[in-house]
């Protein structure tokens, strides 16, 4: 008992409960959403956003903020379709795609750690120029001439579970476990929880920090390439609401904006929730629009939790301002 | 050179122009004025003049609204959402045939209720406003497109161009402009504003009422966002629920490249105004060179890059 009354399990605990509930109502509402078929749909659909919000929270455990990780998703896709295009073989522009998103990631790294710039409006500007190079490499088109290998990979299942979910639970796994079980994770919370005392603690900062990004930018990189095989084309526009959905996500699974704190475990189980709503809405045949507004209602609710508490509270005594 | 300083001399005089902040940047913007002249033969002339004037009013115009707010130390990503829900809610007024003054104290007023939402929430919840906007930014854009189902509003009636016409944009611009440079450096508000963006903490024990300025800032920005969007929809003579997408950014960039500072508490209108003819001069200079539009996003972001790092720099120096 004393584990799941722990802060950071309550959390976790509260998510699975959470998405049994959705389960629970929409197998009820929906005879469909308990099929094989739906359930590894939902799976498939959920993993390259699973990445991004493995990238986005170590970066923000990290103490920083990553806004460009849909860019780079996008630039990813957009750097293996032309380069196939352009008749380079394929193995190797998938080495340069995953390339391209460590060097966005260098990039970052480079303004907010040597020239000390704020992670947010960092991130903010180079998401404009990724994108702005996307739409100049596709030139706004959506190429689909890819090879069949590689399209194949959605069709592909590991003991009935489909392969790009294999992947991103793969890719989760060995992220938490650096997170939690290697010194090199363990300074990564460090560095969140506290910059100083970590630096003076004799941990390489900047080092660290360099590594996150670049981490970062390859994991979006990957997602990038799970994207263009879950729809067999690369889009200029691939992850234009990474941003919101990602960071929703990541802050409703136990992170936080200030560092120092988070798992991966958590945002995945964000991520699950999102996906079984998103989901439920298609089934109900909602207005997809409302997608972005119950995300944002949540987003605030999530972040304001305590201060709505504490506003609460507050109504009921009379206070000076 | 000590010598000559405070002797009233010119050269003093010069070197007190060079020590205005906004000094470097219309510098800048004199020698990509000349540059554009020398390379391209039709940019040089007044058609091409008016043309960049109407076209930088509408961001600019937000771009005060985003100069306030980031003075007083916050963000605000809902611009292009609230111009956006503003002129297609709004919008709705031009449907159902009401006359033109109540449509645009309609639209005007959805404005300032949406930014005082976001004032609302920033000052109520106290969490950083960067994700508050970002979360109302989608709600706002959201409920545009469930509400209009993502259709065009586009006979309207020719009344609703004249605030789009000719120089009249430009002159609602200069209008903003002189009202926000007064109130900046004039008015208790102004001030204040300054105060609480440089040290919050400390406004709020000298007595400042953090809470109401800061809502009231968001509430501007609200509001500019709004009247921005009427320009905008006199000049293209239809409401889109795409409109304003990505003003946030031009906005930001405009105000950063201007020499205001990310962290708050310093900065100018003027600046601002700077900041958005640098952006139109240059998107027109590229337009005319026939570059492909697709990197109008990469000469943005690495402006304010450029912009933050210079900032960056005066910050540490301090």
């Amino acid at each position: 008992m004393r584990i799941i009354r722990s802060g950071r399990l309550k959390i976790i605990f509260i998510l699975i409960g959470v998405n049994i509930f959705i389960m629970a109502v929409l197998t009820y509402l929906s005879p469909t959403f308990m099929t094989y078929a739906n359930i590894t749909a939902v799976m498939t659909r959920m993993s390259e956003l699973g990445m991004l919000a493995i990238a986005e929270t170590i970066v923000l455990i990290s103490g920083g903020f990553d806004i460009s990780i849909g860019a780079v998703m996008a630039l990813s896709g957009a750097v293996l379709g032309t380069l196939h295009v352009m008749g380079v073989p394929f193995y190797l522009s998938i080495i340069i795609a995953l390339g391209a998103g460590i060097a966005v990631g260098f990039l970052n790294a480079v303004l907010v750690v040597n020239l000390r710039l704020t992670p947010f409006i960092v991130t903010l500007a180079t998401m404009s120029i990724v994108r702005s190079v996307v739409y100049a490499l596709l030139k706004g088109n959506v190429l689909t001439d890819l090879p069949e290998g590689f399209l194949n990979l959605y069709y592909m299942h590991v003991l009935k579970l489909p392969l790009l979910f294999v992947i991103l639970a793969a890719t989760a796994v060995i992220m938490a476990i650096m997170l939690k079980k290697t010194i090199l994770g363990r300074r990564i919370y460090a560095i969140g929880g506290n910059e100083k005392t970590a630096f003076v603690s004799g941990v390489y900062v900047k080092r660290i920090r360099y590594l996150v990004y670049c981490l970062s930018g390859f994991i979006c990189a990957l997602a990038g390439l799970l994207f263009t095989a879950r729809i067999r084309a690369v889009i200029p526009d691939a992850g234009l609401n990474a941003p919101l959905e990602v960071i929703t996500a990541v802050l409703i699974g136990g992170t936080t904006i200030y560092g120092g704190k988070g798992s991966i475990l958590g945002s995945l189980l964000g991520i699950l929730a999102m996906y079984l709503l998103l989901n439920g809405f298609s089934l109900l045949g909602l207005n997809p629009f409302w997608e972005v507004i119950i995300l944002g209602v949540i987003l605030i609710v999530v972040i304001g939790q305590e201060g709505i508490i504490r506003s609460f509270k507050a109504s009921f005594t009379r206070r000076p301002v | 050179m000590n010598d000559l300083a405070g002797k009233g001399t010119i050269i003093t005089g010069f070197r007190n122009v060079f020590k205005v902040r906004e000094a470097p940047i219309l510098i800048y913007v004199v020698i990509m004025i000349a540059v554009f002249s020398f390379t391209i033969d039709r940019f040089f002339s007044m058609k091409n003049f008016e043309i960049i004037s109407r076209q930088i009013t509408t961001i600019g115009i937000v771009s005060v609204g985003m100069t306030l707010v980031i003075l007083s130390g916050g963000f605000d990503l809902s611009v292009g959402a609230i111009l956006s829900f503003a002129i297609n809610i709004g919008g709705l007024g031009i449907v159902f045939g009401w006359p033109i003054w109540m449509v645009y104290t309609f639209m005007l007023v959805l404005g300032i209720i949406l930014g005082w939402i976001n004032g609302f929430l920033i000052t109520r919840l106290a969490v950083p406003a960067l994700i508050i906007t970002l979360g109302t930014m989608n709600i706002y854009r959201g409920i545009t497109m469930v509400i209009t189902k993502g259709v065009y509003i586009t006979p309207i009636p020719s009344v609703y161009s004249f605030i789009g016409s000719g120089y009249v944009p430009f002159l609602f611009y200069a209008a903003v402009l002189g009202i926000f440079t007064f109130v900046t450096l004039k008015t208790r508000f102004g001030r204040n504003i300054f105060a609480i963006g440089g040290a919050e903490e400390s406004a709020l024990y000298s007595g400042v009422p953090v809470r109401r300025y800061k809502t009231l800032v968001y509430i501007i920005s609200g509001f500019l966002s709004a009247l921005s969007g009427l320009i905008l929809v006199g000049k293209s003579g239809f409401v889109q629920p795409q409109a304003g997408l990505g003003y946030e950014l031009n906005a930001i960039a405009a105000v950063v490249i201007g020499g205001t500072s990310i962290f708050g508490g310093s900065g100018t209108i003027a600046g601002t105004f700077l900041g958005s003819v640098m952006l139109g001069i240059i998107l027109a200079g590229l337009t005319m060179l026939a570059v492909n539009p697709y990197w109008q996003g990469l000469i943005t972001g690495v402006l304010i890059v450029f912009a933050i790092t210079l900032d960056s720099l005066r910050y540490l120096k301090r």
